[in-house]
């Protein structure tokens, strides 16, 4: 690290250079991320239409306490809890799982694991069409499968359904999301020694020994960036699902980002919009400044610093 | 690469993983080729029935999809040259300087992953009409832009990290300036990675929705996705021309990301495995 930081000093030039090779990016995000998020905040506190904006006028934390007292916060928080915690689960999971089973050497291990992320690369419009398609109470494939096999649920339409819209959801979200976890557990993996890895595919009995004593501890901080990743993408997911339900059906899909665009777009309440936002935002912050302390925490007790 | 490994269990698990991976990309053709009639069958149609591939030219005279992938041919595109363009010197900063505000726009960085784009969306469309760059792929562009570069400065400072401070300093002590070690050195020897970032870049391009639904107007300049989304829930279009309209949206994707991929990962993990 010092000698990093010493050979770094001496390639140092003029002392402006630094913030003139940062200024195009610091006045891109000033521009579209930070200003509009500033004008958010002051939206949140005004009554503001989204037909008349310049008429807003300001009303303090109405928005927040109507949100609370007479909207439906808690039940969109507790939506946005559930779907962003399986889809972690799920999507890390299922990804970690996929990791493990394309890192064994196999005849056509090459073209198994770029088709495997196809799902990460088809447009959400798309995926969102088809898994509707495949939804749909008489026509759609799954139906067919469960009557086929007399499984219940086999007549119902999964994205009408207060029970298994949600489901539905999740199952589309994890299908296009689990490959992106996949290929970045598969590139840690690559760190863990190659003897380790060829005895962990092939004696069965050591298997679940070594992956606790030699490739977990070498993969574990990526997934646990995954696990960071994944949550704050999915606190902010949009187009799956307003494109499938809307956040319906009686709210059982409403994510946050879903009831914000409704209230802005829908009842063209943008002071509610933004106060919804907010209070996205700030849970969002919160489970980042909670991530970052406890891998801070784990880094210390293992010694690495 | 012991051949012992291959246990019928695991054959089969990858044949069911990829099963999975590639069903509903699978299925969205098969239904574009099957008959109106077939599509409401009491049993459905498995397989693709090639004779019905004139609806992948019967589409075109129908529905204007070639003005719409043409618009997202010029956003992803756009987006990503200037995405590149922005992110090479701030990424270049963040890796070689030492300078005060430098934990201020890494953080910076970061925290864009937390702002949705259903929240912008507002304040953007007041200030993109300020600007006059409402209903304007330009304007698009732009948009798309702020939400792709710090992704893409992250990804380009892992790998300019791995190249060994020495190169550079031979080129300084030569009395070559910073941007000339940039374009010079650091520029050829991360184009791996350089075109892993544009990847990833005209892929938000080409699949973005709530900017492309908000700040366009114009039946001449609707993207892709927002032509595709004006399906759903609609019932004049037939299903095998909508799912037709799919394929012809994201075979494209798919088939650019197949031949890129390795690129792709290459360039995810200099970024992420380096910390």
């Amino acid at each position: 690290m010092t000698k990093r930081r010493s050979a770094s000093a001496r390639l140092e030039g003029h002392p402006l250079t630094p913030y003139l090779f940062a200024a195009p990016v610091a006045i891109y995000l000033i521009l579209f991320q930070f200003y509009p998020l500033v004008q958010e905040l002051y939206l949140s506190f005004t009554f503001t239409d989204l037909l008349r904006p310049s008429d807003s006028t300001f009303v303090g934390l109405e928005n927040y306490s109507f949100l609370i007292e007479v909207g439906e916060l808690h039940k969109v928080l507790g939506v946005t809890a559930i779907y962003t915690i399986c889809c972690v689960v799920f999507a890390v999971g299922l990804g970690l799982l996929a990791a493990l089973l394309l890192d064994a050497p196999f005849v056509g291990r090459g073209v198994a694991r770029a088709l495997v992320t196809v799902p990460w690369a088809a447009p959400s419009v798309a995926v969102a069409l088809v898994f509707t398609w495949m939804f749909n109470a008489q026509y759609g494939i799954f139906n067919h499968g469960l009557r086929a096999l007399s499984l219940p649920f086999g007549t119902e339409n999964w994205l009408d359904s207060p029970n298994l819209a949600l489901p539905a959801i999740l199952l589309t979200t994890v299908w296009q999301i689990f490959p992106f976890s996949s290929v970045v557990i598969l590139a840690a993996l690559q760190g863990v020694p190659q003897e380790l890895r060829e005895a962990a595919a092939i004696d069965g009995a050591d298997r679940l020994n070594i992956f606790k004593t030699a490739v977990w501890p070498t993969i574990q901080p990526t997934v646990f960036m995954l696990v960071l990743f994944v949550t704050i993408w999915s606190l902010r997911r949009f187009d799956l699902i307003w494109l499938m339900t809307q956040g319906g059906p009686i709210g059982a899909t409403n994510t946050m980002v879903i009831e914000l665009y409704r209230q802005g777009f829908v009842y063209r309440d943008l002071g509610s919009a933004a106060a919804i936002g907010m209070i996205g935002l700030t849970v969002a912050l919160i489970i980042t400044v909670i991530y970052f302390k406890v891998t801070q925490a784990t880094e210390r007790a293992q010694g690495k610093r | 690469m012991g051949s012992q490994t291959t246990h019928l269990p695991r054959i089969i698990a990858v044949l069911a993983l990829l099963g999975v991976a590639i069903f509903p990309i699978y299925w969205m053709f098969v239904t574009s080729l099957t008959p109106s009639s077939e599509l409401f069958a009491a049993s459905p149609n498995l397989f693709p029935r090639f004779e019905q591939l004139g609806i992948y030219l019967e589409v075109f005279r129908t529905i204007p999809v070639a003005t719409w992938l043409w618009n997202s041919f010029v956003v992803a595109a756009g987006t990503t040259v200037l995405s590149i363009v922005l992110a090479i010197l701030p990424a270049y900063a963040l890796s070689r300087f030492r300078f005060a505000g430098i934990a201020i726009l890494g953080f910076a960085l970061f925290a864009t992953q937390m702002l949705p784009e259903a929240m912008l969306v507002v304040p953007l469309y007041a200030i993109f009409g300020q600007l006059s760059l409402l209903n304007s792929l330009f304007g698009l562009i732009l948009a798309n832009t702020a939400f792709v570069v710090p992704v893409i400065t992250w990804i380009i400072k892992g790998a300019i990290d791995s190249i060994p401070l020495e190169v550079e300093e031979a080129a300084r002590v030569d009395g070559c300036s910073r941007i000339d070690i940039v374009l010079a050195i650091v520029i050829p020897l991360i184009t791996p990675t350089l075109a892993a970032a544009a990847v990833i870049a005209f892929f938000h391009g080409w699949n973005e929705y709530v900017f492309a639904q908000t700040l366009i107007s114009s039946e001449a300049l609707r993207t892709a996705s927002v032509g595709l989304a004006s399906f759903v829930g609609e019932l004049s279009t037939p299903i095998h021309s909508v799912m037709t309209v799919g394929v012809i949206y994201t075979l494209p994707a798919v088939v650019f990301y197949l031949f890129a991929q390795r690129y792709v990962v290459a360039g995810m993990t200099a970024g992420s495995v380096k910390g």
